[in-house]
């Protein structure tokens, strides 16, 4: 609300629309990012994305021009997408339009579709996510891509018998939230391997920007991820499992789309909703839960305890996009932390309500946490800035992270996360 | 101003090379589908940004600003809190029904009243500049009711690239902030310059100022690292300019000599002889007697003891190899830094350079042979570093990934590089830098890692 009062975002938590596009579109495997718009709509992402995660982001432009701009980008995008693929022969070609190209009312749709009946079968999957930076932000752009996935898949699916491999192996769609670390996609894929579920990950980012020196060397497309098989195995899975705050207003297209029974879980941080999770895959697959992970629940118990000397009764900030605000207050509730202001990019219900104070802004509002009693800031790089004049340390987490590298490394889901959390926490609470 | 780019960005009376920057003109067109560098936008942020006692207020939606402020590596000593802060509009789909003009104006008193900037920038973009927002009467009502400059920045993306970019900011600095205000007496010394397009990227102003210091030259107004509004109202005061590395900026030099009578240089302060012969140039174009002795045995001292401080690096660094991938000035003014401490540069990028950029690589090039790339694709360049044996890529933060996923050693020279590498302290750290960047055992082991031990290879995805 209280941007609406000051007209004015004061070094915004907020992204955009195209960019959650592109986030999304980096979790396909040998896949391009074509922004439609202006030279710097594509720079700035592409920047900010290689300080974030350390790792060669293809992300191109259809350079629109002054012409382009005022009598209509079409020609720019067909252009763009013809080179990409010349140069690049990527599998998926991630459309992503802009604040400009949609202002101007192209439809870009229908060119597209033109465009794309006009070439042999064997072309890139053209995926087009309608991202109006004007409108909704980074998580609103991650789910049109979703969706824009989907649709394809669908369409790739239709006509073509199931092919089931292997009918011991059941194969499950998985839908995580863009606050995933790449070392989060890794950790719940492993998860599923212990139950013996085949995995689709919509996307992977895990594969894709972990962080791995690949054996072809450098590479100008994407270097792992969803791969394009898999798009056909989409609707001949058993069941589709959605992760995230994030993802809830898409449940609904996700499950008419691919017409399967679909589960959802807010978040997988903590120790409640790690037990949610590994009991609902013991339940579907009927195997217990592997050993490895009772002793992970045992481990957190215990780092529970260890931390909670240091954390218990401390007032805390936190500063991040929903998912994980969500996320990380559940983990922090556990353990007893005061939780004093919560900023987010949206208003939610669920997470408001473990919060004094909630405010839907920019990340300014941490002025307004200072009671002076507020120990740690949790947010993203730019919240830097307000750490430093209140005297208090920062735990970086979300995006974007781009004054230290490891990000993606990092864990925040199931128990390990949990625990990593909160043993970091402690750490830097106890900091003097 | 509309949203169609000045004609006169394009046509540069001071450059020799007239005609044919004209002709270029149809080179800030873009190719779709490759990646390239920053819009206007970026380029009249970079510019801008580093003024420390101003506020950049982006006049977009979310994603202008939204995705990548905070980003630049300017220093400035005693700079206000707000000064890297990020500030938008954020445009939403409301302010373009009905219209932005409201928010930003009371956006921009907001800002004012909250942190009582000397100057507030205002940058257009491409949104609000195709559905006719007026910025420029919003600004002027502004500066009136504030008092203080608030300047129209009309830099929407789609009219250029980021040089337009920092064209645009020049001109903006030269209607709305020039010659505004005049020093007071005991600002000025015997000496005075400006220093134009230096951005103190980790603190590289500091060192060159130290240098002029020493020899007695006062730098008056530096456009724009470290620096605050009023210093820039003071520059017109100045006698000489100083443009470094910056051929944008010479827009705004040529300029200041139209208006002031200012006359202008072009400097480079990368390495030990670029260095000395900016600090001659300087003392040359002063004029005066005393200054020169002063400067020739400042210059001598200083060789020495740099000369003594790389010793061991250029011993080793001598005969090695270098690919220089950077843009504009930076083409040219590197190589000298390079074969100071006896590196060969086997090729040099020559995308953003002017004829004259390219006039200046010849003269550095004693034996012919550095490659001109015009083509700045990343597998174009790890097949030049491969087949001319390269032992290390020069070139900015977007082909840092190009070269280590290649096992190259690599070294940022753009505005993420991690030192200071102007003056004699710079050519130090450069030194030191590219020394143990080639020095490192790393690099082998991982090409030797390459080869999977057989125990491995199974379990390799």
């Amino acid at each position: 609300m209280t941007n609406l009062i000051k007209n004015i975002e004061i070094n915004p938590l907020r992204t955009s629309s195209s960019l959650g596009a592109a986030v999304f579109f980096l979790g396909l495997n040998n896949a391009v990012v074509l922004m439609h718009g202006a030279v710097g709509c594509a720079s700035f992402d592409k920047v900010t994305l290689t300080k974030h995660f350390r790792e060669n982001i293809p992300i191109v432009t259809t350079a629109l021009n002054e012409s382009g701009a005022i009598l209509g980008g079409n020609e720019f995008m067909t252009a763009g997408v013809k080179n990409v693929y010349e140069k690049m022969k990527p599998d998926f070609i991630g459309i992503a339009s802009s604040g400009l190209t949609e202002t101007n009312g192209e439809d870009i749709e229908s060119i597209i579709k033109d465009f794309k009946a006009e070439q042999e079968d064997s072309f890139a999957n053209l995926i087009y996510a309608s991202t109006p930076d004007y409108k909704g932000g980074f998580e609103e752009g991650y789910i049109t891509a979703m969706l824009s996935l989907l649709n394809e898949a669908v369409k790739t699916a239709q006509g073509k018998p199931l092919k089931r491999s292997n009918k011991n192996t059941k194969t499950i769609n998985i839908f995580c939230p863009p606050s995933f670390t790449p070392q989060d996609f890794l950790e719940l894929r492993e998860a599923l391997d212990y139950f013996g579920l085949k995995q689709v990950m919509i996307p992977d980012l895990g594969l894709s920007l972990d962080g791995h020196l690949d054996e072809r060397g450098y590479l100008q497309t994407t270097s792992g991820g969803l791969n394009v098989q898999d798009l056909r195995e989409i609707k001949s899975a058993e069941l589709n499992l959605i992760i995230g705050s994030s993802l809830k207003t898409a449940i609904k297209d996700i499950e008419e789309l691919t017409g399967l029974k679909t589960h959802y879980f807010h978040n997988i941080c903590g120790l409640k909703n790690s037990d949610k999770l590994f009991n609902f895959l013991s339940e579907i697959t009927g195997k217990e839960i592997p050993e490895k992970y009772k002793r992970d629940r045992r481990r957190l118990m215990d780092a529970y305890l260890d931390s909670h000397f240091y954390l218990t009764g401390k007032d805390i900030a936190i500063a991040l996009e929903i998912d994980l605000l969500d996320s990380f207050s559940a983990i922090y509730s556990e353990i007893g932390v005061n939780l004093q202001t919560g900023i987010s990019t949206k208003f939610d219900d669920d997470v408001a309500r473990r919060f004094s104070n909630f405010y839907d802004g920019d990340l300014d509002l941490l002025c307004k946490s200072g009671n002076g009693n507020i120990g740690l800031i949790v947010s993203n790089s730019n919240a830097k800035f307000y750490a430093e004049s209140l005297g208090i340390p920062l735990l970086k987490a979300g995006f974007p992270i781009i004054d230290e590298i490891g990000h993606n490394y990092k864990q925040y889901i199931l128990y390990e996360g949990a625990l990593n959390l909160a043993v970091q926490t402690a750490n830097l609470l106890n900091k003097e | 101003m509309g949203i169609v780019a000045k004609e006169e960005y394009f046509d540069e009376p001071a450059c020799e090379h007239n005609g044919v920057a004209k002709e270029k003109k149809a080179c800030k067109t873009a190719t779709p589908g490759s990646a390239t560098g920053g819009c206007a936008l970026d380029g009249a942020y970079i510019v801008l940004s580093p003024i420390k006692d101003a506020l950049n207020i982006v006049h977009a939606p979310i994603n202008c600003l939204g995705n990548s402020y905070n980003q630049r590596t300017s220093k400035a000593l005693k700079g206000k809190e707000y000064y890297m802060y990020g500030f938008t509009t954020a445009i939403n789909e409301n302010d373009l029904i009905f219209g932005s003009e409201y928010k930003l104006k009371h956006g921009i008193t907001y800002a004012f009243n909250r942190f009582k900037p000397k100057g507030i920038f205002v940058y257009n973009t491409c949104v609000p500049a195709l559905t006719g927002e007026d910025i420029e009467s919003a600004s002027k009502e502004l500066t009136v009711k504030l008092k203080i400059p608030v300047v129209p920045v009309f830099s929407q993306g789609f009219s250029g690239n980021k040089n337009l970019g920092n064209k645009i900011a020049g001109e903006a600095l030269f209607t709305h902030i020039i010659g505004k205000k005049a020093p007071s007496i005991d600002m000025l010394e015997d000496f005075n310059i400006n220093l134009i397009g230096e951005y103190n990227i980790k603190g590289e102003l500091f060192l060159i100022k130290k240098a002029l210091k020493s020899i007695g030259i006062n730098v008056l107004s530096t456009i724009t690292g470290d620096s605050t509004v009023e210093e820039i109202m003071y520059s017109y005061k100045a006698e000489l300019n100083v443009v470094i590395c910056s051929k944008a900026l010479v827009y705004l030099a040529r300029k200041m000599k139209e208006k002031f009578g200012i006359p202008y240089i072009e400097e480079s302060f990368f390495g030990m002889s670029s260095t000395n012969k900016a600090i001659i140039d300087i003392v040359s174009a002063i004029g005066n007697k005393s200054l020169k002795n002063k400067a020739e045995n400042y210059i001598e001292l200083m060789t020495r003891k740099t000369e003594y401080e790389i010793y061991e690096y250029k011993k080793f660094l001598t005969g090695k190899k270098i690919l220089l991938y950077t843009g504009g000035v930076k083409s040219w003014s590197l190589i000298s830094a390079l074969n100071d401490i006896g590196i060969r540069v086997i090729a040099t990028g020559i995308k953003k350079s002017t004829e004259e950029d390219k006039i200046r690589i010849k003269e550095f090039d004693k034996n012919g042979n550095i490659i001109l790339l015009d083509n700045g694709n990343p597998v174009n360049l790890i097949k030049i570093a491969k087949e001319n044996d390269a032992d290390l890529i020069m070139a900015g933060g977007r082909n840092q990934y190009t070269a280590i996923k290649s096992l190259i050693p690599f070294l940022d020279v753009n505005q993420e590089r991690l030192e200071p590498y102007t003056s004699y302290e710079g050519m130090e750290c450069l030194a030191r830098r590219i020394y143990y960047e080639i020095k490192t055992p790393l690099f082998k082991l991982l090409r030797s890692a390459y080869i999977l031990p057989r125990a491995l290879k199974s379990t390799a995805f």
